[in-house]
């Protein structure tokens, strides 16, 4: 069943503006097996959209420097001519849920017809016969089928991303990646719809790419974890190893931050701030913050392996180091 | 209800319609209303201003009273009169007159009676003017005008938007390109008006390099056969057609393309990108559709703006088009003229906008469920 799915090698995106180039994303590998959810954590501003948006190939137009393989099943994605990749890869095998889903949809079209639309477009299925299609992803994603006749404004908004995440599955993608798919919605809300997405992956047989900066809501999804900091991926990992033993020292900062129930210790901020992306810095990017700081960080390390599909972008986990050596 | 056991949903159904049948008629009633009002406002407005409050009356009186001795004066019959008599006799010809006019009356009562004469489209007659074929009725006048103002502005002003809001749909999908840019940069031509080109295009295209009319609708005498009454008067159109398109093109794509450029950075235009929908298919539906409203009104008001015409356009091109009417009535004095083309354009701005207000929502739903629910 560890079947590979998805494999990304040195991914790069870098946007070009006035100031120079934005390295948002510098250098990414991992790869996601079927029926498997990763999750990307990081704090906003270090890439994680833009990582969405370089896989789904829906990038604003000052793109400057993009490099890196994306390999969906047997197939090389990134070679692919734009015009193939739309009829032959996006939404019949990868969907997207984007950030703004509370707008994701069209005012003027109604849900049901915005649902089947890929199918119609892509497949040129009969109107009927996607309707029927998407009257099934409604109730996959627990949306009553009378919304099917309704405009997006007379739907709440954890009905809208409901909405969305049908959409998203409606051509049974084999990867659907959730760009922050519940951060706008109220608690229960978001319980539910991790509830829909765990029986979806269950069911189905679905992989996810879960972006998102809320730990605690992703701990339920994940079965693998990576942590993005300033356009790279500093540690990925197995979710139950990530979350009970973080390797990199951002990890295991970012895991005293997050507040616990039956906590005595006060959860621990993270001091200083995320570098720029503009001219990150030439070393490991997270020494400036990092209190295990020694003289081998000035020069950028690798992604070390870590014991079995783990990987840590940090010089205390290299065999040869110690804290102190000059090499 | 409970008589029928379950919660009959039908009787729920029909009353709910009918409920929302009896909002949209009293909608559509307070909305005839409000703009009747607006409608009886402006044309009040204007037969005040056109009449001076009143003050023309006096002007009239005085006309009337040197028309008649004129007149007395000229007469050989009343050559014998003492000037006793025949100051009479004048007195007698103006009291005819005023009274004909109503002169006697107070300019308030009058007033009244020409608003309601004018709401019931009974332009009446012109005091000064009169038609080509010398008919001396408002419609006459205005009728004969009218084809030469729709040719022209309507040439033009279709010309305008339609080439803007397509050029100004491509360019959005292509803004910071060289072209792009350049009509940017060019935007501000539009600062001068149609006839201040139209002056330069007279200047090269007429008298420099004598290609085509200086001005005028067709060549005198006009040219036999139709076909080439037809070339002359679209040789005669295009500058202009030019002049217009000179001034208004470059701001017009300008603010398009910024309302297009708003409208697909929405959400909803990158999940359609993301869905792997044609870039048509996108511009169709995903920009183009829930903008129509606003697209819409814009263009039917562009259309009736065409009633107006351009004044200074007109005269500089000699167009005989409604602009150069207005002008020369205003010359006259000839309120009933004034009056009659602003009471037109007062009912088809009325019409436009209730038609609008229907029209929207046909075009978006959220006018027309959230109107029918709350």
């Amino acid at each position: 069943m560890s079947e590979t799915l998805l494999r990304v090698e040195e991914l790069a995106l870098h946007y070009r503006t006035r100031q120079g180039a934005v390295r948002a994303v510098d250098g990414i590998s991992f790869d996601v097996e079927r029926s498997e959810a990763l999750v990307v954590l990081g704090e906003s501003g270090c890439g994680k959209s833009t990582l969405a948006k370089t896989l789904m190939r829906v990038l604003p137009r000052n793109v400057g420097h993009r490099s890196g393989r994306i390999v969906l099943g047997d197939v090389e994605v990134s070679a692919l001519p734009d015009e193939r990749f739309r009829r032959e890869v996006q939404w019949s095998r990868m969907a997207l849920v984007m950030q703004a889903s509370m707008n994701a949809l069209n005012p003027v079209v109604r849900v049901g017809e915005q649902v089947a639309e890929p199918l119609r477009v892509l497949r040129g299925w009969s109107r009927r016969r996607a309707l029927a299609r998407a009257a099934e992803v409604f109730e996959l994603v627990g949306v009553s089928t009378d919304f099917l006749a309704r405009y997006p404004f007379e739907l709440s908004g954890g009905m809208r991303q409901r909405v969305v995440l049908a959409m998203a599955l409606i051509a049974e993608p084999e990867l659907v990646i959730l760009d922050e798919p519940t951060s706008a919605l109220d608690v229960l809300t978001q319980a539910s719809i991790m509830n829909a997405l765990k029986r979806i992956k269950r069911e189905l047989g679905t992989s996810f790419i879960l972006i998102t900066h809320d730990v605690a809501t992703s701990s339920e999804l994940a079965d693998r974890v990576a942590l993005m900091y300033a356009g790279q991926f500093v540690e990925v990992a197995d979710a139950a190893r990530f979350f009970a033993e973080p390797a990199h020292p951002y990890s295991q900062m970012l895991m005293a931050s997050v507040p616990r129930l039956h906590q005595r210790l006060r959860p621990e901020p993270i001091p200083g701030q995320p570098p720029s992306l503009f001219d990150p810095p030439g070393g490991c990017r997270f020494a400036e913050r990092c209190p295990h700081r020694f003289a081998r960080c000035d020069r950028e390390p690798p992604a070390l392996p870590f014991g079995d599909r783990h990987r840590v972008r940090c010089w205390l986990h290299a065999d040869d180091a110690q804290p102190g050596d000059d090499s | 209800m409970t008589r029928h056991g379950a919660p009959g949903s039908a009787p729920t159904a029909g009353r709910g319609r009918w409920r929302d049948l009896r909002r949209l008629l009293l909608y559509t009633a307070k909305r005839l209303l409000a703009l009747f009002v607006t409608v009886v406002v402006g044309v009040y407005l204007t037969i005040v201003i056109a009449n001076m409050g009143g003050q023309v009356d006096d002007l009239r009186r005085v006309q009337i009273r040197s028309e008649a001795a004129e007149a007395a004066r000229a007469d050989p019959a009343f050559q014998d009169l003492s000037p006793a008599e025949r100051n009479e006799l004048i007195q007698r010809q103006v009291a005819l007159e005023v009274e004909r006019l109503r002169l006697d009356e107070p300019f308030l009562v009058r007033s009244v009676d020409y608003l309601q004469r004018a709401l019931r489209l009974d332009l009446g007659r012109a005091e000064q003017m009169h038609s080509d074929l010398g008919s001396r009725a408002v419609r006459d006048i205005i009728v004969e005008r009218l084809p030469a103002t729709l040719l022209l502005f309507g040439t033009a002003n279709l010309l305008i938007f339609f080439v803007s809001v397509f050029v100004a749909l491509w360019l959005s999908r292509r803004y910071g390109s060289a072209l792009d840019r350049s009509v940017v940069a060019l935007a501000p031509t539009s600062a001068a008006p149609a006839w201040f080109y139209g002056i330069f295009l007279i200047l090269l295209f007429a008298f420099v390099a004598p290609l085509l009319p200086a001005g005028g609708m067709v060549a005198v005498p006009p040219p036999e056969g139709r076909w080439a009454y037809a070339l002359s008067v679209v040789r005669h159109l295009l500058l202009p057609v030019s002049a217009m398109l000179l001034s208004q093109i470059f701001i017009s794509i300008y603010s398009w393309r910024t309302f297009f450029l708003i409208h697909s950075s929405e959400d909803y235009v990158e999940m359609a990108r993301a869905k792997g929908l044609p870039s048509r298919l996108i511009e169709r539906r995903y920009i183009l559709r829930p903008t129509l409203a606003p697209i819409v009104t814009s263009f039917l008001l562009m259309l009736i703006g065409l009633w107006s015409g351009a004044i200074i356009l007109e005269q500089v091109f000699n167009w005989p088009g409604l602009g150069s009417l207005l002008f020369q009535a205003i010359g006259h004095r000839d309120t009933p003229v004034i009056i009659g083309g602003v009471v037109i354009f007062a009912y088809l701005l009325a019409a436009t906008v209730f038609l609008l207000d229907i029209l929207y929502a046909v075009l978006d739903p959220r006018v027309r469920l959230a109107g029918g629910r709350q």
